[in-house]
């Protein structure tokens, strides 16, 4: 295999865990890393794994011509991007293959991840594909009597489906972040509120389309692990996972894989049935579009057991780990070690497969095993409305098992070694804690151990809210039995 | 009591400050033909729109970045071994000393005399929009604040809060933090000028006019 040297565009763990994929793939690696960053687990672990000649001081992550000076200076042929900054953007994506030093942008291809990256148009995709998709309109809507026609639909729909008080979404297709967003309840006041929002879209966004939906209460947020090869010919999912454990900001708190458990846990619907669909119809949308890497397919279902797709992530994404602990591939895991227990490495994939190499299994060769949960341990305070919180680390540790994975940029240290400051730049994540069992039951017991057995001590300020953060990850715990 | 004597005396003692000039990103260095010794000036004209002496150009991506000087000066302890190399962002270029101007060591002594509001955490701090503007049109000695009054936005972390004042009700006198910058917990977000203080700062500059010699 020939040898490349990736630029890893990223901090933090996932840059951590790039490291190791690289070494253990045989590839080399340059790491970049900003003033805030000096002591995060990235830099020490480049240093010690490629030496002081590896890492780069750099002015900001989000400059895309930073990295590609380092790119350029260190002699990379290769960029992962990571999750977060330049991993979604199609323009960055477009301008690391399409130069005079051309380097190989481990993701899917920048035409995928502009077409994909849009969720009004992945709609519109999906639909073309026989994807069922959320009720409501898949592009903007200019003209009220039309508007008027689709929520009218919306509610017969619902009315049909059984479902007591319809809702429809109504929302400005140009915004985000939960502006321009409202409920309506019934037809007689939809009228004014779709005036009300275009009138909002028009002022604050110069564009009065307005999207409308079916707004889909207690729902299930489910995700569909794709990979696929280059030139997108093959493609296999790696399992589904749960993320419907969220904060109030909609930050994903704990996955489950897989997304539904029917052998120990009783639905309302054909959870089976449902798994087998969004996988089916994940993979299919893959190979239709040619998809050529990693990928999500983000998924709702309703209560009643209907899926609806929600958007695509063509990126690797934060809970990865959580699809590859319960992955097998041939029975074994893809790094072929014997003492690598814990299935398959999707980082190591992804890179496999960016650099052009051929998969190598079929969706026959994936078995699954087990039960996964993935905690993500923040600092934010859950009992102030999940306010991040900085300060200093003091100790932090946890006891290491074989059905255990933590990914974390913050060092092991106990009391009295050189405390770890929280950077304020960044993400209020502090480190991923992945468990396996046999069983859901089991997997949760142990959940609730590693939870239990972790040292988390910050400075006294910081203190409680850390304590608070896992004692409501250990609460929700207790609640994934009744999922 | 403030003793403006004794400040101007200990000012006196080590009159300059010696400001690092760093790379902003990274690049390849070019020095521009300075030597130590050089003078240089800083940014002029009415809104600063002429910079300051070229001190050096960052090459990345090949796009020629200027570096230049940020204040009036003297050139001290170039990195000679950095030229036509590849360097980091942040890497320490050359030393300016610059001897302060009489505004800066009136500013240095009100920081004594002013009521400070000081920022509660390490965060990036930005004034809420209305303040904003009335400074941009104004000045900042043209805000009258008090008690409660809502004025920062602290951003941390991706999330943003409202921080309100606290202190004395007075005019904004001086601002000590550029919006976005990263500022720690304790540094002097603004400085108030209580009615009750106006004497004495206008005593203080009336001294530091009168008494202070600039030197460059």
């Amino acid at each position: 295999m020939a040898q490349y040297t990736l630029l890893i565009a990223n901090r933090g763990e996932i840059a951590m865990r790039i490291i190791r994929a690289c070494v253990k793939l045989g590839h080399d690696f340059v790491c970049v890393y900003t003033a805030a960053d000096v002591h995060s687990g990235h830099v020490r672990l480049a240093r010690e794994l490629g030496g002081p000649d590896r890492l780069f001081r750099i002015s900001s992550y989000q400059d895309p011509s930073e990295m590609l000076a380092v790119a350029d200076a260190s002699g990379a042929t290769a960029v992962h991007p990571g999750y977060g900054f330049f991993a979604e953007d199609f323009r960055f994506a477009r301008r690391v293959v399409e130069r005079k030093r051309p380097l190989i942008f481990i993701g899917p291809s920048w035409t995928l991840v502009r077409d994909l990256g849009d969720k009004i148009n992945t709609k519109r995709i999906a639909r073309a594909h026989g994807v069922p998709t959320i009720p409501g309109s898949d592009r903007p809507i200019y003209d009220e009597m039309e508007a008027v026609e689709l929520a009218q639909t919306i509610f017969a729909f619902q009315h049909d489906q059984g479902i007591a008080e319809g809702c429809v979404l109504v929302k400005a297709s140009a915004g985000g972040g939960g502006m321009g967003i409202e409920e309506v309840y019934d037809l007689d006041t939809f009228r004014s509120v779709y005036r009300r929002i275009r009138n909002y879209a028009k002022r604050n966004l110069s564009d009065e389309g307005v999207l409308i939906e079916q707004r889909i209460f207690d729902f299930n947020h489910l995700e569909v692990q794709v990979v696929a090869e280059r030139g997108g010919k093959n493609a296999v999912h790696l399992g589904t996972r749960n993320c419907s454990v969220q904060s109030l900001g909609r930050q994903k708190r704990i996955e489950v894989a897989p997304g539904f458990d029917p052998s120990s846990l009783t639905y309302a619907f054909d959870a089976a049935g449902v798994l087998d669909a969004i996988t089916r119809h994940s993979v299919n949308m893959s190979l239709q579009v040619g998809y050529d890497n990693v990928g999500t397919w983000e998924w709702i279902v309703t209560p009643r057991g209907e899926p609806f797709l929600m958007e695509v992530n063509t990126r690797i994404q934060v809970e990865n780990g959580v699809s590859g602990i319960t992955s097998r591939i041939k029975g074994r895991t893809v790094c072929g070690r014997e003492d690598c227990q814990n299935g398959v490495d999707v980082i190591s994939e992804q890179i496999r497969l960016g650099l052009g190499e051929p998969l190598g299994y079929t969706q026959q060769d994936v078995s699954f095993a087990g039960v996964g949960i993935e905690y993500r341990i923040l600092a934010e305070d859950p009992l102030d409305r999940f306010t991040p919180c900085l300060g200093r680390i003091e100790a932090f540790g946890w006891r290491s098992e074989p059905w255990l994975q933590v990914f974390t940029q913050v060092p092991s240290m106990s009391l009295g070694d050189q405390p770890y400051e929280i950077p304020m730049d960044f993400d209020p994540n502090l480190a991923l804690g992945i468990v396996w069992g046999e069983s859901l039951e089991e997997a949760c017991r142990r959940g609730a151990d590693f939870l239990n057995g972790l040292v988390l001590q910050g400075t006294d300020t910081r203190d409680e809210p850390l304590r608070t953060n896992v004692a409501f990850l250990l609460g929700r715990t207790q609640t994934l039995l009744h999922f | 009591m403030l003793n403006v004597k004794e400040m101007l005396e200990e000012l006196n003692a080590s009159p300059y400050e010696e400001i690092e000039i760093k790379t902003p990103h990274t690049g390849v260095i070019d020095f521009v033909g300075l030597n130590p010794g050089d003078r240089v000036s800083g940014p002029s004209g009415k809104w600063l729109e002429r910079p300051g002496t070229l001190l050096a150009n960052l090459t990345r991506e090949k796009n020629k970045k200027p570096i230049c000087a940020t204040q009036k000066g003297q050139v001290m302890d170039i990195r000679s071994e950095l030229e036509g190399k590849f360097v980091e962002a942040g890497e320490r270029l050359l030393t300016i000393r610059h001897f302060l101007s009489k505004e800066e060591v009136i500013g240095r002594i009100l920081k004594k005399a002013l009521h400070l509001f000081h920022a509660p955490e390490r965060a990036k701090y930005y004034f809420v929009p209305e303040i904003d503007a009335k400074i941009k049109a104004g000045g900042e000695q043209s805000v009258k604040v008090r008690e409660g009054l809502d004025m920062f936005i602290v951003s941390r972390m991706k999330r943003e809060t409202p921080l309100s004042y606290s202190g004395p009700e007075g005019m904004i006198y001086a601002v000590y933090f550029q919006q976005g910058d990263n500022v720690d917990g304790g540094q002097p977000l603004i400085g108030v000028c209580p009615e009750s203080q106006l004497s004495l700062i206008q005593d203080v500059v009336n001294r530091v006019q009168g008494e202070w010699e600039e030197r460059d």
